[in-house]
């Protein structure tokens, strides 16, 4: 195929699934039927969506690093490669009360190593991917978890910070920040792959991380459910096991920083729960009691069990900690990602 | 609503990727394999003479499996009767329709409630079940009138026979429907595998709607699979049970059965083995070696992308070896066995 041709595709998938919107991947069911609302389209290409991606996986890198170890990435994980053009440069990380999570037992020791050198492994799997286009890592401040927990209504700014660190709960509600966002960012994505970027591979790349998020998002739903079930919680707020009520609050800030989906989250699978807002692209936890009441381990749609799908400025939106236009750092990223994407457009 | 600029856009996105499917001599084509309708088959095709439609039928085929498995192991009933227990846990309230335009409503042989004493594996099945009954429905209401009926299945002898081939102590005896350990171990059986499947069928997609739909699905795919997968680990953090060991079995079947279809070229996202149980492995963390971790993802250990696999990788791993004949080197199709003994529906150019 000529290079005219692949570029008039590239730019017209590209475009189309930018006017799409997000939301619930299947919103427009089977048929793409795009509105044509005037939004500018910006110029990237393949790269710039696998190194968004690569933002988002030092992040969590970062986080289940020290989590499970102490220390964060090897300085040759995050520095520009060799050959490396681009005009980013290399952050650091603001450790806040980033630490090996203390009193695990051997089991979750090894769950939380697996999660570590699995996001390590993509940040790895990218800068290979992209070679010498690769970003280096920016500024990642993990100090963030303090005030975002204050802004979900978890703490009140005059308590000690949040600390994601100081417990295996505690890290669970952490990483529950993260998750279900890895898997919806990774959806949102996967569709704005040129088709050139088809043919070379990386659809089936981000398909094939997004399931591997989508195994953690599931490890740390489950854990926080069943959890609450052991402790004899009967509701998400239940004073001898309230992580799962926390972690809802977690998602309701995240719902309502998903601008242009912010409608809240849903509370059931079946109808037992609220369907949620027909835009929302959450779902809450619940406290099964009965042997007859379902979980809500997965986060997908009450209509067609869909997973989610967020857009690229959505995702921004909820990294920086802010739902306002115009924003190009913030929050996890405090002097901004180094991406083409860095300010939110809407 | 699409204009007709964005209809020309389509039109030619979708040759496009057709185009790509067809000479692309990078990941696509080894996860393209072209089964004919009268049992010759060629590795790899390069007609692209299947739909969309196809690649769907041949995921509602799977889900009507697996939906049909959670609605007897939460519910005691197939998904086409009303429940009442279902219902109340927000299946529809005249079931879930069995028909369709190609074949005729196969019947569920075997398969019976799971007396479950736990909350957190009952929520799990009632949840699961729901979802599953959610994914028959979306596609049947995706492809409309294209939609294939329920095909027979098999969710009685299938796991003895499953068990047995997989080296399982007592498999001759082994029964998923007995109580929630042994319920969680059947349920392993199938959620990676969805996970790979729709992985290997999310890039033959060729209209942009459906790629997001089928992403959608193999994302909730994956959370099955992550909750199964760490139920089991946290049942059994050391394997002293037993359960750990069976994960590793199952796993170890499935690769072989995916392994014995050969794929050329090969694909990156398919590496052989293509499948890990639960047991430990170690790992470097931040240049430092030695560390030990669990498996509660099922992915490629060095750049942890989930695997995908081809049409016919899972139909042998489905019918345990009846879509491709090793000695002969030969794929069949119809593929037959274990849990569709009579073979999947499909249209004349679909996936059997």
């Amino acid at each position: 195929m000529d290079n005219k041709l692949n570029s008039f595709i590239d730019k017209a998938l590209s475009r189309r699934s930018f006017l799409a919107g997000a939301g619930s991947v299947a919103a427009a069911g089977l048929v793409l039927g795009a509105s044509e609302t005037k939004v500018a389209a910006a110029s990237y290409g393949d790269t710039d969506i696998l190194n968004f991606a690569l933002n988002l996986e030092y992040l969590e890198a970062q986080f289940y690093l020290y989590a499970a170890t102490g220390k964060g990435l090897a300085a040759s994980e995050t520095t520009a490669p060799s050959g490396y053009t681009g005009s980013y440069t290399a952050g650091t990380v603001i450790p806040g009360n980033a630490a090996a999570v203390p009193g695990l037992t051997t089991a979750q020791q090894q769950i939380l190593n697996e999660i570590a050198y699995e996001e390590g492994q993509h940040v790895n799997f990218l800068r290979t991917a992209l070679g010498s286009a690769a970003v280096p890592m920016p500024t990642i401040d993990l100090s963030f978890f303090g005030p975002l927990a204050v802004a979900a209504g978890i703490y009140t700014s005059s308590q000690p910070a949040f600390n994601p660190f100081a417990s295996f709960d505690a890290f669970l509600i952490g990483a529950f920040i993260f998750e279900d966002v890895g898997v919806t960012a990774y959806a949102g994505a996967a569709p704005l792959i040129s088709a050139a970027g088809v043919a070379a591979g990386y659809l089936n790349a981000a398909a094939g991380i997004m399931a591997v998020e989508a195994y953690h998002a599931a490890y740390v739903r489950t854990s926080l459910t069943g959890r609450a079930i052991a402790a004899g919680a009967t509701t998400p707020t239940s004073s001898v096991y309230p992580y799962c009520g926390i972690a809802n609050q977690v998602a309701a800030l995240r719902a309502t920083l998903t601008v242009g989906n912010s409608g809240a989250p849903s509370t059931g699978t079946g109808n037992t729960g609220a369907a949620g807002s027909s835009t929302s692209v959450e779902v809450n936890l619940a406290v099964p009691t009965t042997l007859t009441t379902p979980s809500t381990i997965v986060a997908a749609d009450s209509t067609r069990a869909l997973g989610f799908a967020r857009t690229v400025n959505q995702v921004l939106h909820i990294v920086y900690g802010s739902p306002t236009v115009g924003v190009a750092s913030g929050g996890f990223f405090k002097t901004g990602m180094n991406s083409i994407f860095a300010t939110t457009t809407a | 609503m699409a204009t007709q600029e964005t209809q020309i856009l389509d039109d030619i996105i979708v040759n496009s990727r057709r185009k790509m499917l067809a000479f692309s001599a990078t990941a696509l084509a080894g996860l393209v394999v072209g089964c004919s309708d009268n049992g010759t088959t060629t590795l790899p095709t390069a007609s692209g003479s299947y739909s969309d439609a196809d690649i769907l039928n041949f995921a509602l085929n799977l889900e009507y499996l697996e939906a049909n498995f959670y609605y007897l192991a939460a519910f005691g009933c197939t998904i086409n009767l009303p429940n009442a227990a279902a219902i109340a846990a927000g299946a529809p309230s005249a079931g879930i329709p069995i028909t369709g335009s190609v074949g005729a409503a196969g019947t569920v042989s075997g398969g019976s409630k799971v007396p479950f004493t736990t909350v957190t594996a009952a929520s799990y099945a009632t949840e699961t079940a729901i979802e599953e009954g959610k994914h028959v429905l979306f596609l049947q209401s995706a492809l409309g009138s294209a939609a294939v009926a329920q095909p027979a299945i098999n969710l009685g002898a299938s796991w003895q026979t499953l068990a047995t081939a997989a080296g399982i102590a007592g498999g001759s005896s082994f029964s998923p429907y007995v109580n929630d350990n042994d319920f969680l171990i059947g349920a392993y059986v199938f959620e990676d595998v969805g996970v790979t499947a729709y992985h290997g069928a999310a890039s033959l997609l060729t209209v942009s709607g459906n790629l997001s739909a089928a992403a959608g699905i193999m994302a909730v795919e994956a959370y099955h699979a992550g909750l199964i997968r760490t139920s089991l680990n946290y049942i059994d953090p050391t394997g002293a049970l037993g359960l750990i060991g069976l994960t590793t079995q199952i796993s170890a079947l499935r690769a072989t059965l995916a392994g014995q279809v050969p794929q050329s070229p090969a694909s990156p996202y398919d590496t052989a083995p293509d499948d890990f149980g639960l047991g430990a492995f170690s790992v470097t963390l931040g240049g430092a070696t030695g560390y030990t971790a669990t498996r509660l993802t099922d992915a490629d250990a060095t750049n942890v992308i989930a695997f995908a696999r081809s049409t016919t990788q899972v139909l042998n791993i489905v019918t345990g070896g009846g879509a491709y004949n090793a000695t002969t080197k030969a794929v069949v199709s119809p593929a037959t066995g274990v849990f569709f003994p009579a073979g999947l529906n499909a249209g004349p150019y679909g996936f059997r």
